[in-house]
């Protein structure tokens, strides 16, 4: 036998010794396993379960934080109070920036799912394959790129010496300063949004036959009829998915509002943050927080109503 | 030189309005991207355009930063952990959730959304407390774990359209045959699931890469990752070595890009 040879039978041995020292094991623990019913599942879940409870066990902290005391001094009392409830029920100018939060989070979703549509429509039905690929690299290249270089990109193109004002100013006209106007504000939230939207309802553009169109074009339809009145409803499951996806992930942006809004047009994210770090006052970003996450809990639910059920892989088994 | 005729049969669709519709998508999406490959190459002090003169002394300068460099090496430890973390993680409770049947499944799907129904900014609130409370502040592993946490819907969620494709019958013929559980797993589930495992564990490392919400909130001057460096770096000024080290970005975005391409192909991440 050659070296090799040997190498090799060696290895084959060891590999028999682990497979049969875990099948040893395997079944002696499948006796212990089989016997409770499904708690095999159970038992392969609770890794899952383990580290989302993570955020789990921290809402209910949130919770307990907003009830706690806020001292300059000694930062958190443990003495319970509603003052920090009270502070956040008396504060216009508070509702202002959920309002402001809510109201730029609904255009951007309509927004990007409309400007989503087309590109998902395009991607499934496009014949050449060169076309798809660089419209899934189109998508995937910001996709991967973060929201700080996004940003910053669209610094650099709407700033003071940036892009559009070099054209601005080509043509003959005075400079403008977009940052920290809503049209900057719109454009970055958009941009970074389009992505998600495209990823989510293409799956279901996907899934619509391609009969269903020619039929309709057969007896008559045009194409916006046709679009509307065929791919428009079986593309739902994927706009619900989209919309709900969309609406989140805007009312907790950061990073947009605060460069591209320029701390003047600023979302809840950057008050709760400013809360946490400028006075250390966690017992009022907790109340923040939690409003934050019951405003959007609530609205989406409603969208869900209005829209139907969704693609996000819950309520499997209940078809409306 | 191509004639009109066949750029129209290699480039053109049947749908001439909307492919320029989506012509101008794709540039709006591009464009931020495009334009700090441009600013980084400019050789003045502020970014101007025209750029002045062109230069590669802002990549050069980053080699002597030590604030990015050791930002970049933060921010590759805590992406190589939480993919590392949700691999197992995702895929136990993908084949879980698909393979066997759960009481009160759906309570339990809605709870492991919770990274996604919770804003980001809130997740952020959470774990600075908890793990203020538990003293994991200022350890690199925790922040890996938070975005474990927060991201562990997408590897479930690649892993199970996988597990969904893959026909139960084929392991039970590998069971009747005389495969052992072990057996089966390594040799007929995990090889039709792992388009499903790539995609996901790709999509978690570039999502940990660039993490920003949560890591702003949770970093310590210590533990602070690159896009909370980028981000300080853009409030003090805005010197072209900024587009420099986001560039690095684009570049990592378009080799994994390529990387998912040959692997798996794209498409895998269009599946739902």
């Amino acid at each position: 036998m050659t070296v090799r040879e040997k190498l090799q039978t060696s290895v084959t041995r060891i590999q028999w010794t682990f497979v049969d020292a875990i099948n040893s094991v395997e079944s002696a623990l499948a006796e212990r396993i089989d016997s409770g019913d499904g708690l095999k599942g159970h038992l392969l879940i609770s890794p899952g379960i383990a580290v989302v409870s993570f955020l789990f066990v921290g809402l209910g902290l949130l919770f307990y934080y907003s009830i706690l005391t806020f001292d300059p001094v000694d930062f958190v009392v443990y003495e319970y109070t509603l003052e920090n409830w009270q502070n956040f029920l008396g504060l216009t100018r508070i509702h202002q920036i959920y309002y402001r939060t809510i109201k730029f989070s609904i255009l951007n979703t309509v927004l990007s799912v409309v400007v989503a549509i087309p590109y998902s429509y395009l991607v499934i039905r496009v014949e050449s394959s060169l076309v798809r690929r660089g419209l899934l690299f189109g998508l995937f290249i910001p996709f991967f790129t973060g929201v700080v270089v996004r940003t910053y990109g669209w610094m650099i193109v709407l700033g003071q010496n940036g892009l559009v004002n070099w054209l601005v100013q080509t043509a003959g006209f005075e400079p403008v300063n977009f940052i920290g106007t809503p049209i900057a504000l719109s454009i970055g939230l958009l941009q970074y949004m389009l992505p998600f939207a495209v990823l989510m309802i293409t799956p279901a553009i996907a899934n619509i036959d391609r009969d269903l169109e020619r039929a309709a074009r057969n007896l008559g339809a045009n194409r916006w009829e046709t679009f509307r009145h065929v791919v428009l409803p079986l593309a739902v499951p994927g706009i619900t998915a989209a919309v709900i996806v969309i609406f989140t992930l805007t009312m907790s942006m950061y990073a947009i509002p605060d460069l591209l809004g320029s701390g003047v047009l600023i979302f809840v994210s950057n008050l709760i943050y400013a809360k946490l770090f400028n006075t250390l006052n966690y017992p009022q970003a907790a109340v923040y927080s939690i409003v934050l996450i019951a405003t959007t809990s609530v609205l989406v639910a409603v969208m869900f109503r209005l829209f139907g059920v969704g693609t996000l892989g819950i309520g499997e088994g209940e078809d409306s | 030189m191509m004639s009109a005729g066949s750029l129209r049969r290699r480039f053109g669709t049947d749908y001439p309005l909307l492919q320029w519709v989506v012509f101008l998508e794709v540039l709006f999406l591009a464009l931020p991207t495009l334009i700090i490959l441009v600013a980084s190459f400019g050789g003045g002090d502020i970014i101007t355009f025209p750029p002045e003169n062109l230069s590669a002394k802002w990549y050069v300068s980053l080699l002597s930063n030590q604030d990015y460099i050791d930002a970049f090496a933060n921010s590759v430890l805590v992406a190589t952990f939480c993919t590392a973390l949700a691999i197992p993680a995702g895929v136990l409770t993908a084949v879980g959730l698909n393979r066997y049947d759960i009481r009160f499944e759906n309570t339990i799907r809605l709870y492991l959304l919770l990274p996604f129904t919770i804003p980001l900014v809130v997740s952020g609130v959470i774990l600075l407390i908890l793990f203020g409370r538990l003293g994991w502040i200022n350890q690199l592993w925790a922040v890996g774990l938070a975005l474990t946490v927060i991201n562990l819907p997408f590897m479930i969620w690649s892993v199970s359209s996988s597990v969904n494709g893959l026909d139960p019958m084929l392991e039970n013929a590998a069971r009747n045959l005389g495969a052992g559980r072990f057996q089966t797993f390594l040799h007929v589930t995990l090889p039709a699931i792992l388009p499903g495992i790539i995609s996901g564990s790709l999509l978690m490392f570039i999502l940990g890469l660039n993490e920003f919400v949560v890591s702003l909130i949770i970093t310590t001057p210590q533990t602070r990752t690159l896009p909370v460096q980028i981000y300080s770096a853009i409030r003090g000024n805005i010197s072209p070595e900024i587009a420099a080290v986001s560039s690095i970005y684009v570049v990592i975005a378009i080799v994994a890009i390529l990387v998912a391409d040959r692997t798996v192909g794209l498409d895998q991440f269009l599946e739902s």
